[in-house]
């Protein structure tokens, strides 16, 4: 028994999420408020791996898993596939996808390209929409981490936008001993934000 | 005829045990289905070479008892779905497809329960709905099986 949704309906329902946890429950915390949206997400892809799951044979190991990701996963929930995986065979897994369906129709201030000789201003505006984007991004990562903890693969997932329009990069790591964590943390994903990398940290430590 | 089926979680915690059988030995059932989990990871963590079905769900039958046949099915979320049948005079070829069968439309409720927002993962089963489901299945593969 399949039952379709329109997706405007949940494009709009995802931007009232964010817009709400931001603005409405947790004005001030935007920490908090990440988590608690990435929380949602986690659930959501904990159920959403057991439904897609449902009639494939056991996965081998987690190569295999994570091409399930890639592949089914992905292009149930976003109708397309994974353009690129790259591994650093150590644990380190970054997904790219060149046109992220939920943000495609999302607009980049243009204030931003307008004021370019005023220089604190502009810098000012350009972080402020990255970190609204960025907000966005919380969702689809909680997603991610509740699909792999399903799968049996613990691992601490953070998204970075570059280039707009709407290529995702998405980077987990396998959680392994807090000790190699700590040294390969910050060379192996390049964090542009400091809200993602405090995200990072937080959901490996709890 | 199905006397017991249970649903145990990756951690082997239980997540849903029923009986359809009117007296009241559960606690044996119980034990049934916790001695079976001991053979589900032995058939996981050291398959046999030769056989062919080493990443299926369905594992077939486990272990028979004196009463009782044990069958099992692992899915990928690392879930087991234990089912006890007293079904001793059926012919091994047809039991397993009929006990797939049974197991996909099982695994199709459980991941409806599953879905339920208000479940809490790791926890019982508290579905209304997956209960009677469960219970429609059962009577249709009992009706089946005894044709």
């Amino acid at each position: 028994m399949v039952r379709e949704v329109s997706e405007s309906c949940v494009e709009s329902l995802l931007a009232e999420i964010v817009l709400s946890y931001c603005s409405g429950f947790y004005a001030n915390k935007p920490e908090l408020a990440a988590r608690r949206i990435e929380a949602i997400g986690f659930q959501v892809g904990h159920q959403l791996s057991e439904r897609y799951t449902m009639d494939r044979p056991r996965f081998t190991d987690n190569l295999d898993a994570i091409k399930f990701i890639c592949k089914d996963f992905w292009s149930e929930l976003f109708k397309k596939q994974i353009d690129n995986l790259k591994t650093n065979h150590r644990g380190t897994f970054v997904l790219q996808d060149n046109r992220f369906r939920w943000l495609a129709h999302m607009s980049v201030d243009p204030s931003v390209q307008a004021s370019g000789n005023i220089q604190d201003p502009s810098a000012m505006a350009e972080n402020k929409s990255a970190q609204a984007t960025g907000m966005h991004l919380y969702f689809p990562c909680g997603i991610i981490r509740g699909a792999l903890s399903n799968l049996g693969i613990e691992c601490a997932v953070s998204a970075d936008i570059s280039n707009l329009p709407a290529s995702l990069c998405l980077a987990f790591i396998i959680l392994m001993p807090l000790l190699w964590l700590s040294q390969n943390l910050f060379s192996s994903i390049s964090l542009q934000n400091a809200d993602y990398a405090a995200l990072l940290v937080q959901s490996i430590i709890f | 005829m199905i006397v017991c089926l249970a649903v145990v979680g990756h951690e082997n915690n239980p997540l849903y045990i029923q009986s359809f059988t009117e007296s009241d030995d559960a606690l044996k059932l119980h034990h049934i289905v916790h001695c079976s989990l001991d053979v589900i990871d032995e058939r996981v963590n050291n398959p046999k070479k030769s056989s062919p079905t080493i990443n299926e769900a369905f594992l077939g039958l486990l272990y028979p008892t004196e009463n009782y046949k044990v069958y099992g099915y692992l899915t990928n979320t690392k879930v087991k779905f234990i089912l006890v049948t007293t079904d001793l005079d059926i012919r091994d070829a047809d039991v397993r497809n009929v006990s797939l069968l049974f197991f996909r439309k099982f695994h199709a409720a459980y991941v409806d329960a599953v879905s339920n927002p208000f479940h809490i993962p790791g926890k019982k089963i508290t579905s209304k709905t997956f209960r009677e489901r469960v219970s429609s299945i059962v009577k249709s593969f009992g009706l089946s099986s005894a044709s």
